[in-house]
């Protein structure tokens, strides 16, 4: 286990790298059992295994940004996996990892004005419903005797609507990588498919929006790093409306 | 290389795209490959039975970018100084004067190359890499820009000689012509049947295509990206039932320089791994040295090579 950079500020990103390679040829790894990751956010995850036919390697990949700072210990990992020609199943275990976290430098100005641009978008928004609602109420017949209350359903938008927010507040590459893996999870992308291959197979599925945004995801992810804020700005408005048409769809 | 700029740019190529489709009815591939190889500066070798507008697309080609033409018809006869050129003793003047071969144009149709033998073809060595031809004492360069475009027939291999590795490799991409179909064979009637249109001209220059070129080796490849196209021919060199000999390291470059062509034909500053992935069999299918078992065992290559393609993961 190993992560990359093992120093870092709050709000920068570590990715959390667990390996396994084993001299036979695996059919399966199961019983994964992650380290607790208090103190640390997810922003996304990949696993890949792998055989050669001399052996086989796993490899798990966790995009972490840290919450708070200090010393973080990373406890060891188990994985439980069942050897192919055996048939029984074997564990390891890895080695922990120490995490040293420093407070995050003060917000860029970028990051300041977009959150107050979004700010005014959501209170425009806000009040112009208010005013919508309250003229039609004028016209609906009287309301029906109040319904129970409803717990809230954690919806699927939700976790892209997060990863979202979080690349309008950083529109840094690691960001847009993490929304870029989310929208391909949506889609089904097999492992290692590209945008073009994904899209073909995909071409009876006819998901508009998942499509657009699926391709608008590519030049920020792609592009030179200098470029990367301009590819942001034109893709978020075509990523939004990805949410939208989720939250309006049954 | 700033974004807008290279949005704007890609709208040349294209028109010079749509000029070789209204002249050549179907042939998507071979005009679309003819243009990217044309911006990324390689040479073109295209497979195909007689009769499917090989030489006529590069002429088209020729006469569209406003460049020099020749065509060379390889004979088992012909000599390394037919394609080169010659010195000659002139007897007024009482000295060796060097006569330029027809190498000497920017867009050179080598048609039907393996009819020669291997010195004959070898004598476009020196040109293709170096873009300058030696004859006797002398070394002359080669108008810029440059282009070997060679024509193979699959079907009629009696009298023919393999093209050696060493010059096949020189290749940017190998193209496979195709038949058209139903539909664009009656367009081609109704086009050809009569009188020849007229080949389009001069719709961009060579001085446009230079440029293109300067600005689609600017086009960026992102890191993972470079690690994919590094993966994707080094998995040709992995030990393979059927293959015997893997692409070298200019394919990688021959890759790169593909994709790069292709982004910014779409009018982009970056390249995308489907601009790898497009571009990839083109690039591998003349560079890998396939064994017998593919004939005893009635394997396609291009199954082979779809299969390597698609076992490497993409970023």
């Amino acid at each position: 286990m190993s992560v990359d950079p093992a120093t870092l500020r709050v709000g920068e990103t570590l990715k959390l790298r667990i390996t396994a390679r084993l001299d036979e040829n695996l059919l399966q790894l199961d019983n994964v059992t992650l380290p607790d990751l208090a103190g640390f956010e997810s922003l996304g995850d990949e696993r890949r295994c792998g055989t050669n036919g001399r052996g086989t390697l796993c490899e798990e990949t966790m995009t972490l940004t840290p919450t708070e700072p200090g010393d973080h210990t990373i406890a060891p990992t188990t994985l439980e996996a069942i050897d192919g020609r055996t048939g029984k199943p074997s564990r390891f275990a890895t080695n922990p990892v120490v995490v040293h976290v420093t407070p995050a430098p003060q917000a860029n100005p970028f990051a300041l004005w977009l959150l107050e641009s979004l700010g005014i978008l959501v209170f425009v928004a806000v009040a112009g419903y208010a005013l919508l609602w309250g003229f039609r109420r004028r016209r609906l017949p009287p309301l029906e005797p109040a319904q129970p209350e409803r717990k809230p359903v954690m919806l699927p938008v939700d976790r892209l609507a997060q990863l979202l927010a979080s690349l309008a507040q950083d529109p840094s590459r690691v960001r847009v990588l993490a929304v870029r893996e989310e929208l391909r999870r949506r889609a089904g992308a097999r492992d290692g498919e590209t945008l073009g291959d994904l899209v073909a197979r995909r071409a009876a599925g006819g998901d508009t929006a998942l499509t657009d945004a699926l391709g608008a995801i590519e030049a920020p992810a792609f592009v030179d790093e200098p470029y990367v804020l301009d590819e942001v700005k034109r893709a978020l408005p075509i990523l939004e409306r990805l949410l939208t048409a989720a939250a309006a769809s049954p | 290389m700033n974004n807008d700029f290279v949005e704007g740019a890609g709208v040349a190529p294209k028109m010079l795209l749509e000029a070789l489709q209204a002249t050549i009815v179907g042939q998507e591939t071979t005009l679309e490959a003819l243009l990217h190889a044309l911006i990324a500066g390689g040479h073109i070798l295209l497979e195909g039975p007689p009769g499917l507008a090989k030489t006529l697309a590069c002429r088209a080609l020729a006469s569209a970018a406003a460049g020099s033409f020749k065509r060379i018809q390889f004979t088992p006869d012909l000599l390394p100084s037919d394609i080169v050129g010659t010195r000659i003793f002139d007897q007024r003047a009482g000295a060796f004067a060097t006569v330029l071969g027809p190498i000497f144009a920017n867009i050179v149709l080598a048609d039907e190359i393996n009819r020669a033998p291997a010195k004959v073809q070898s004598a476009l060595l020196e040109g293709m890499q170096e873009y300058q031809v030696t004859i006797g004492p002398e070394t002359h360069r080669l108008p810029n820009p440059f282009i070997v475009t060679a024509t193979m027939n699959p079907l009629d291999s009696e009298g023919t000689y393999a093209l050696p590795l060493a010059q096949m490799d020189r290749f940017l991409v190998k193209v496979l012509v195709g038949y058209p179909s139903v539909e664009e064979e009656g367009r081609i009637l109704e086009r050809f049947g009569g009188e020849m249109p007229a080949l389009p001209r001069d719709v961009v220059s060579m001085a446009d295509v230079m440029r293109w070129r300067a600005q689609a080796r600017a086009v960026y490849v992102e890191p993972r990206l470079s690690r994919y196209i590094v993966d994707l021919v080094s998995a040709t060199r992995a030990p393979h039932e059927y293959i015997d000999r893997g692409a070298s390291p200019r394919a990688t470059l021959a890759l790169a320089a593909l994709a790069r062509a292709r982004a910014y034909v779409d009018g982009r500053s970056f390249a995308l791994p489907d601009d790898v992935r497009a571009a990839a069999p083109a690039v591998l299918r003349h560079r890998l040295a396939f064994n017998y078992k593919t004939i005893t065992d009635r394997v396609e290559p291009e199954a082979l090579i779809g299969g390597i393609v698609a076992s490497v993961t993409a970023p």
